[in-house]
């Protein structure tokens, strides 16, 4: 084999710099998109492998985590479509309906300030069974959005769609992930359901300054 | 401002990607509305909670330095391909071809050694070829259809791809990758035949054909080159260039490249 030129050399060096700092985000998002640790390792080294035969194509001054995160996201999507489909087919359906009201008042309160650490525990692996319910497009949303805390311009670039279908799809996902949430919170207790979500009571001076208003 | 309208887009609000005079739209109500502050309260304290609870992962200590380890492959081919145009820099940037006349290669056999009758360029384009067969890196796409092939090679090829269609039965494509082959963009299409494996390069190189000679197979006109003891053979088309290579005997390959249908 011949010598490595200088060039590939300093190239292959900033390659690795830039990326190592990205390795646990493209775990992270590989073990919780494969949902196997296996499958996750096969699916950073490919992304790895063509990021750097393509490193070249990396715009300058854009967001590198991004990119990785966008070709990862290509070739999960590329492998893993076909073995997926059927379960999104059968998750589509059964996702929990969305609607605005779907959080009860006591179930916010109940999840806002949890008291104490084992309640914090139960209430973390409540948000994890609830995230592993999701769709795979509903969990990649979620992850890049509220763990890797990409912008909604970077989350449509790494998933090649238009911001407002992030936005959406966004919204959705969340509000999925929060009805299912809640009922398990409910079933094991962590909250109750309360009765006073029905409308939200105007607030004493409001009141009274519309009674104003009209007088 | 409606408390609706606000709680519909408190998501947004908190992910700071409101623009900025709705923004202070949601501010003022905000601060008048305590039902929606406890809304805003509880999204944000669930937006911390799930980052805690479903980050966090960290990689294996291991993975990186498999990963690195693959892109000493790159580099190696890299290498190869840059000490190629140091050694003949002007015969390269020459031999771009505006419109490149289309040749199909077919090693026969385990290659080994350099073609003897070529010169320089078709030699090093030859190795490419010879290394693509002997050392083939994975599939980029699956075999799943001809539509996701000329797909992904879409912007990474100057020319469409599509998978060669061969009269034997027994050919079954497996997949393919992007390569390069002396420095230029080409296809690397796998095949299966009865368990032996097919390579099919495309890429654009006319000086392939300066030193090929000529033969005929069931009246289609083939051009080969003698490689070590083995038999490349090429056939022309026009403007993309197809490259076979197999572990078969050669008249089974002379009758693969005569026979496959790489234009359609």
């Amino acid at each position: 084999m011949s010598r490595k030129p200088k060039k590939i050399a300093a190239e292959r060096q900033l390659f690795e710099v830039e990326a190592r700092p990205h390795l646990d985000a493209l775990y992270s998002m590989a073990l919780r998109l494969t949902r196997s640790p296996v499958d996750a390792e096969d699916l950073v080294q490919d992304t790895l492998v063509r990021a750097y035969r393509f490193y070249d194509r990396f715009e300058a001054g854009t967001n590198f985590k991004a990119w990785l995160l966008r070709i990862q996201m290509n070739s999960f999507v590329n492998r893993y479509r076909r073995a997926t489909r059927e379960r999104q087919v059968f998750e589509g359906p059964m996702a929990v309906p969305v609607g605005e009201g779907v959080m009860s008042r006591a179930s916010m309160r109940g999840l806002t300030d949890p008291v104490g650490d084992a309640q914090r525990r139960l209430i973390a692996r409540e948000i994890n069974r609830a995230f592993e319910e999701l769709s795979d497009e509903a969990r990649a949303m979620v992850l890049l959005a509220d763990v890797e805390e990409l912008s909604y311009k970077e989350i449509a670039d790494v998933v090649g769609c238009p911001i407002g279908t992030v936005m959406s799809r966004l919204h959705r996902a969340r509000k999925q992930l929060q009805g299912s949430l809640q009922q398990h919170a409910m079933q094991l207790g962590i909250i109750e359901e309360g009765d006073d979500d029905v409308e939200d009571p105007i607030p004493l001076e409001a009141f009274r300054s519309r009674k104003e208003m009209k007088s | 401002m409606s408390c609706k309208l606000v709680r519909r887009h408190l998501g947004a609000f908190v992910d700071g990607e409101i623009d900025p005079a709705t923004q202070i739209e949601f501010e003022r109500h905000l601060e008048a509305c305590p039902g929606c502050q406890e809304h805003l309260a509880f999204e944000s304290s669930l937006r911390q909670q799930t980052r805690d609870s479903i980050g966090g992962i960290h990689a294996p200590e291991h993975l990186w330095g498999r990963a690195i380890h693959r892109l000493d492959e790159i580099d190696e081919a890299k290498a190869e391909h840059t000490s190629l145009i140091q050694v003949r820099p002007m015969r390269w940037r020459q031999s771009w071809p505006i419109a490149a006349a289309a040749s199909a290669i077919l090693i026969i056999g385990g290659v080994v050694g350099l073609p003897q009758s070529t010169d320089h360029q078709s030699a090093g384009m030859l190795q490419d070829v010879m290394n693509f067969h002997s050392q083939p890196l994975p599939s980029d796409v699956r075999a799943e259809g001809p539509q996701d092939v000329v797909r992904y090679f879409q912007g990474k090829t100057p020319f469409p791809v599509k998978p060669a269609h061969f009269e034997e039965p027994s050919m079954k494509f497996v997949g393919a990758r992007y390569i390069n082959v002396g420095a230029r963009p080409a296809a690397a299409l796998y095949y299966n035949h009865g368990g032996r494996r097919v390579t099919l390069l495309v890429f654009q190189s006319p000086e392939i054909m300066r030193h090929a000679r000529r033969t005929h197979v069931g009246g289609r006109e083939l051009y080969y080159h003698n490689v070590g003891g083995n038999v490349v053979t090429i056939r022309q088309h026009g403007g993309v260039n197809y490259a076979f290579f197999g572990d078969l005997d050669r008249p089974a390959l002379f009758q693969l490249a005569a026979t496959a249908r790489v234009a359609y």
